[in-house]
């Protein structure tokens, strides 16, 4: 079956109290969704998310996945986005997972609140060292000549995300950080910035193996109102089972932002809309070069504008 | 203070800097909105507007701190290849 329109949620990346929290207070979209987030904590998200430092605190994901919601539900009334196939690359997993209907919006504020504590104790303890650095307009070729001295010198590593062509991210020690940069200049790359928790690798099997026994398998999935793309391999998924599963490959499998948007490409999609605060996966070349883009940011949300349907 | 072509290239990646409004050697581009892909993106657009190629210490986010510090770099850049 083709699909036109695809909704796409956001990977998080740091999004400051002072950028969103207008939205959130005042836009009748987000403010039904933060109520709701509110009874389900049982502390004010706002507030929390105000006082919180760190860029991903259990309030600013919860946040996160609040406002990219809210921002779609935006869409669909402002730009007429009405979509038939959704996906979520990395942390926008949670949030097609709501939208889709595979949780209640209450239960997946929760899991995402549980996720966000369980990762923060997680790598209190383990991983220490280890970052993800990402970086662009790093040849293939190159990529892995480097990749291979990191493995001859017995420092592991590992390609935790794939963003476009010569876009990656990579997990590795923060102590190689530096060499690994130089390395990177030297081919033609710009390193662009280290993040921390690390996610998305072979190593955190056993984060896996806790969040499934400690949070996951307390709530059940239900079969999704619109198929998802799973962003580990662009596979079409139509059941929770499935939603389930991809949510755990979310700790411990790579994610591939060019097999989704193969995927979406292959399933008929022509329009896609970015909902939530985004500065990546709407404008890399690949996603612009292949698609009519409408990015719904909490910005625009709160622009004043005449109601149109042409998304 | 630089050419009329790294203005031109530069200031449509500066969406808070209003249209009148001076851009200075100091002018901090993050402020002025250049993000992660923007920076990338005019990295391109700066190397194929003046035929250069970043390498090296020029390939780090500091680079694209200032506009001074930019144009310092290009300028360099522009310089070697003349010389």
């Amino acid at each position: 079956m083709a699909h036109d329109t695809a909704l796409v949620f956001p990977g998080m990346g740091p999004v400051p109290f002072a950028e969103v929290g207008r939205f959130m207070v005042a836009s009748p979209y987000a403010r039904d969704l933060v109520a709701v987030a509110d009874e389900a904590l049982g502390y004010s998200l706002v507030d929390a998310f105000r006082t919180s430092p760190g860029d991903y605190s259990e309030a600013a994901q919860v946040a996160f996945l609040v406002n990219c919601l809210a921002c779609a539900h935006w869409a669909r009334d402002h730009l007429g986005v009405a979509p038939g196939i959704v996906a979520g690359p990395s942390f926008g997993e949670k949030a097609a997972i709501a939208y889709t209907g595979a949780l209640e919006l209450p239960d997946a504020i929760r899991l995402t609140a549980e996720i966000a504590r369980l990762l923060e104790e997680y790598f209190a303890e383990e991983h220490r060292d280890i970052v993800t650095l990402s970086f662009v307009r790093a040849p293939r070729e190159g990529l892995d000549a480097i990749l291979a001295e990191l493995t001859e010198a017995g420092e592991w590593h590992e390609i935790s995300c794939h963003i476009d062509d010569g876009f990656h991210m990579v997990s590795l020690s923060e102590h190689r950080v530096p060499w690994m940069e130089e390395r990177l200049r030297a081919i033609g790359s710009l390193p662009l910035y280290t993040m921390r928790p690390p996610m998305h690798a072979s190593a955190f099997r056993p984060l896996r193996d806790r969040a499934e026994r400690e949070v996951v398998s307390r709530y059940s999935f239900t079969d999704p109102e619109l198929p998802v793309v799973a962003d580990q391999d662009g596979r079409l998924l139509h059941t929770g089972e499935e939603l389930r599963t991809m949510l755990l490959d979310g700790f411990d499998h790579p994610m591939s932002w060019p097999s989704v948007t193969t995927a979406l490409k292959e399933a008929g999609v022509r329009r896609l809309c970015v909902a939530g605060p985004d500065g990546l996966f709407g404008r890399v070349p690949r996603t612009v070069r292949d698609f009519d883009v409408a990015a719904a940011q909490p910005r625009l949300a709160m622009t004043p504008r005449r109601r149109s349907r042409a998304a | 203070m630089w050419d009329d072509r790294f203005e031109q290239i530069l200031r449509p990646f500066l969406p808070f800097l209003p249209p009148r409004e001076e851009l200075t050697p100091e002018s901090d581009l993050k402020d002025l909105g250049l993000d992660s892909l923007g920076t990338v993106q005019l990295l391109g657009t700066l190397e194929e507007g003046y035929q250069v190629r970043f390498r090296d210490s020029a390939l780090t986010m500091d680079t694209f701190r200032t506009a001074g510090v930019l144009w310092d770099t290009v300028r360099g850049m522009l310089q070697s290849t003349a010389s």
